[in-house]
């Protein structure tokens, strides 16, 4: 084997860690989603989406805070965030009790030159009258070729 | 793009998957240096026919992962272009397999003035990759691969112009 190069001998973070995903209910009509994006890595504006389950829930989407604009030869204008990502999702018809699944779906770069492909991770939310800390992201993580 | 193309598409993409994580398991096993997993497969090229890679064994040949929504990708291919124009002839060959559609693939080859065949992985490539090596399953991702058919080199990231130059000429 030839002798591997400089590049090589560096680690790029799974893209779980790199963009980590969770999500937590603020009030039964209120649940805030949050990337928290690694050091050198950034995520693109216009590849993020939130689902939910179950559907009944009645999911809104705000529009996504500005992030910071970057020219692309071959997409145009594009906007990329990084260190966090916070949003503020609303929820019409979760009962108290209840457990949704808000499901997001991003993708992102590393500055050392690397691209993920699209990921979709989720987090399991119990709507409480009251709540406390942040769901922890489920385990599984799928793709979009899952 | 027609659905017959897609399913065409689909279904060797399907195949290349399965063959690839089946060659690939037996391949770690074996020897870790052989490529013989990537040379056992065929993919679609952007016109839907399937492209063995097998053809081009005896060449060093250099397989490079990538996609249009891959910003380092794109910019790492002209000097791609320039060393299948400049080694071609030595018996270089390069080949792009797009994590990504055939149109879009298509469109960005033509673009760029891609001088080497592109074939069409879709996202199914990126699990494909992983089984060749890309652990991080991120883009792009080059194998090298000798003359005789050895994986050489793996590389994770952008090629670097002196990186390439360095480890093709010591395999041409």
């Amino acid at each position: 084997m030839i002798a591997l190069p400089a590049f090589s001998q560096v680690n790029p973070l799974p893209p779980e860690r790199a963009f980590r995903f969770t999500a937590r209910a603020l009030n039964p009509q209120t649940i805030e989603a949050r990337f928290a994006i690694a050091d050198g890595y950034y995520l693109y504006r216009d590849k993020i989406r939130f689902t939910a389950q179950p559907v009944t829930a009645g999911l809104s989407v705000p529009p996504l805070p500005q992030g910071k604009p970057k020219e692309d030869p071959f997409f145009g204008r594009v906007e990329t965030y990084r260190g966090s990502l916070v949003v503020n999702l609303t929820l019409k018809d979760a009962a108290i009790g209840q457990n949704i699944v808000i499901q997001a779906e991003s993708q992102g770069c590393a500055d050392i030159g690397i691209c993920y492909p699209p990921q979709v991770q989720q987090a399991t939310v119990p709507i409480r009258a009251a709540n406390a800390a942040p769901a922890r992201p489920d385990e599984s993580r799928k793709s979009w070729f899952d | 793009m027609k659905k017959g193309r897609w399913a065409v598409l689909l279904g060797a993409t399907v195949i290349a998957l399965a063959a690839g994580l089946y060659l690939g398991m037996r391949s770690q096993s074996d020897n870790a240096s052989d490529a013989s997993t990537l040379l056992a497969l065929s993919l679609p090229d952007t016109a839907g026919k399937s492209q063995p890679l097998g053809q081009w064994r005896g060449k060093v040949l250099v397989v490079n992962f990538w996609a249009t929504w891959c910003v380092p990708c794109r910019e790492e291919m002209p000097q791609f272009i320039k060393a299948q124009q400049e080694f071609g002839p030595q018996g270089l060959q390069f080949v792009g397999i797009a994590v990504d559609d055939a149109d879009k693939a298509e469109r960005f080859a033509k673009e760029l003035g891609l001088n080497y065949p592109v074939l069409v992985g879709g996202f199914g490539a990126i699990e494909l990759s992983r089984t060749l090596g890309n652990r991080v399953v991120a883009l792009p991702f080059t194998i090298f691969v000798d003359r005789h058919g050895n994986v050489s080199h793996t590389q994770l990231g952008p090629v670097r112009p002196d990186q390439l130059s360095s480890i093709v000429s010591k395999l041409l």
